[in-house]
């Protein structure tokens, strides 16, 4: 792979300077090496270790390895800490690979397939400042809150710096079951409680118009999720996640994820995304969904 | 108009050169890496705003025409994380700076390297995966 800094890269870049240099009178400094702070993860993360610190649009730094290795803190009723503020840990280009499948593995019934290879990223409704959805993670600090009333642990939120979009992921810890027939929402219907250290969640009443990942993978009202958070130390959450939709997988599916801590001063800031969300004007891309809303955009095929 | 704008960057060195790049794909939905360009301007405007940090350049050419060039940075999170404040972008400021252009509009551009005033280097948060 061959990088703006690398061999051929770092030529041409310092070419062209030397030429602008030249011609326009400038006194442009060529970088030295950047000193990387801290490591961080960042979007499109295929970034090389010359650059790190320098390029990636979305940047988050992570807990350093001797913290991360810490003992896993705890709450005053002995429940893992799970607030983090964390980064990672869900699906974001492509479910398969962010879950540990094989490419191919996860299995879409046909039209499901079909309609992610169809599906283009610059239609992507994240792209216009919808909510992530489930299990989605983008490369922003996300937390855990565990909210408790004086009867013990009653809602669990979910915050995303970016990627809430208004929503607010609640986790109801009191017991309740799922309604019947909820209305379809983004982040749908979630009940917990703790199986031991692990918080259990299962979801039902999502909505099919958040994609998996920026490849399309798509999903019907039918999605059912149970994810299984561990903190095994200070700086990783685990994710064992059930995915389960009879609309568009053949059989239900587990994936695993890890999302790595911050480092400990570090918070959550506020991020709107719509407040100018450019994009597309660049690319000439058009928002295909001013129209018909956001959703399928298929029949989705009556079940056998 | 395009010819025109790429007399701009020809002014200050390059157009239209090949970068030996590799993009992910959120790059090469908007930008061109077939499109470096390189200028010197003055800062009209920083936008601390979601989801990208904006800043707009004029560059004036030999012939004193100015173009102002809409450079787009990460998130205002992902920069001040890495330790910048407001006072180190400022309208009025004379900044250098390299970046690849719009696929469909040149002047609307992803930044990927620029030069402060004070000669140092922005590393923030710019905008060229690789």
């Amino acid at each position: 792979m061959r990088t703006a800094t690398g061999p051929e890269g770092g030529a041409v870049v310092k070419n062209l300077l030397g030429v602008v240099a030249a011609l326009g009178g400038l006194a442009i400094t060529l970088g030295a090496q950047v000193t990387v702070p801290v490591e961080g993860v960042g979007s499109g993360a295929h970034v090389s270790p010359d650059r790190l610190g320098k390029l990636g649009t979305d940047w988050t730094p992570v807990a350093s390895a001797e913290v991360a290795d810490g003992p896993t803190p705890r709450l005053h009723d002995g429940k893992p800490d799970l607030s983090g503020p964390w980064v990672g840990g869900g699906s974001n280009s492509d479910i398969e690979r962010d879950g540990g499948l094989q490419p191919g593995e996860l299995p879409l019934l046909p039209w499901a397939r079909d309609l992610r290879d169809r599906r283009e990223e610059a239609n992507e409704p994240y792209l216009y400042c919808t909510p992530m959805g489930v299990p989605r993670k983008n490369p922003y600090p996300w937390r855990i809150v565990q909210a408790y009333t004086a009867k013990g642990p009653s809602y669990i939120f979910f915050l995303h710096e970016n990627g809430d979009a208004g929503a607010h992921r609640q986790v109801f810890m009191d017991g309740r079951p799922h309604p019947r027939n909820p209305i379809p929402t983004w982040f749908g219907h979630s009940i917990g409680h703790w199986d031991g250290d692990a918080l259990v969640i299962d979801t039902v009443g999502y909505n099919d118009k958040f994609w998996f990942d920026s490849m399309g993978t798509p999903h019907t009202e039918q999605l059912h999720t149970i994810e299984r958070y561990s903190r095994p130390n200070y700086g990783t959450l685990n994710l064992e996640f059930t995915l389960e939709d009879p609309g568009a997988l053949s059989r239900p599916v587990q994936l695993n994820f890890s999302a790595r801590a911050l480092p400990p001063d570090q918070d959550l800031m506020e991020f709107v995304c719509s407040e100018n969300n450019q994009f597309g004007i660049a690319g000439g891309h058009t928002n295909i969904y001013l129209e018909k809303g956001f959703g399928l955009e298929v029949e989705v095929p009556a079940q056998k | 108009m395009r010819k025109q704008l790429c007399a701009v960057v020809v002014a200050f060195g390059l157009c239209c050169l090949t970068a030996p790049l590799v993009a992910h794909h959120g790059f090469e939905l908007e930008y061109d890496k077939r499109k470096p360009v390189a200028a010197k301007g003055v800062i009209s405007k920083v936008e601390w705003t979601n989801p990208h940090m904006r800043i707009y350049v004029d560059v004036t050419d030999e012939k004193g025409e100015v173009t102002s060039w809409n450079l787009e940075l990460g998130s205002p999170n992902s920069v001040y994380r890495r330790g910048w404040t407001r006072e180190d972008l400022k309208a009025g400021d004379t900044v250098s700076f390299t970046a690849y252009g719009g696929r469909e509009v040149l002047t609307r551009a992803v930044a990927d390297e620029i030069t402060l005033a004070d000669g140092r280097p922005f590393t923030g948060a710019t905008g060229v995966p690789q």
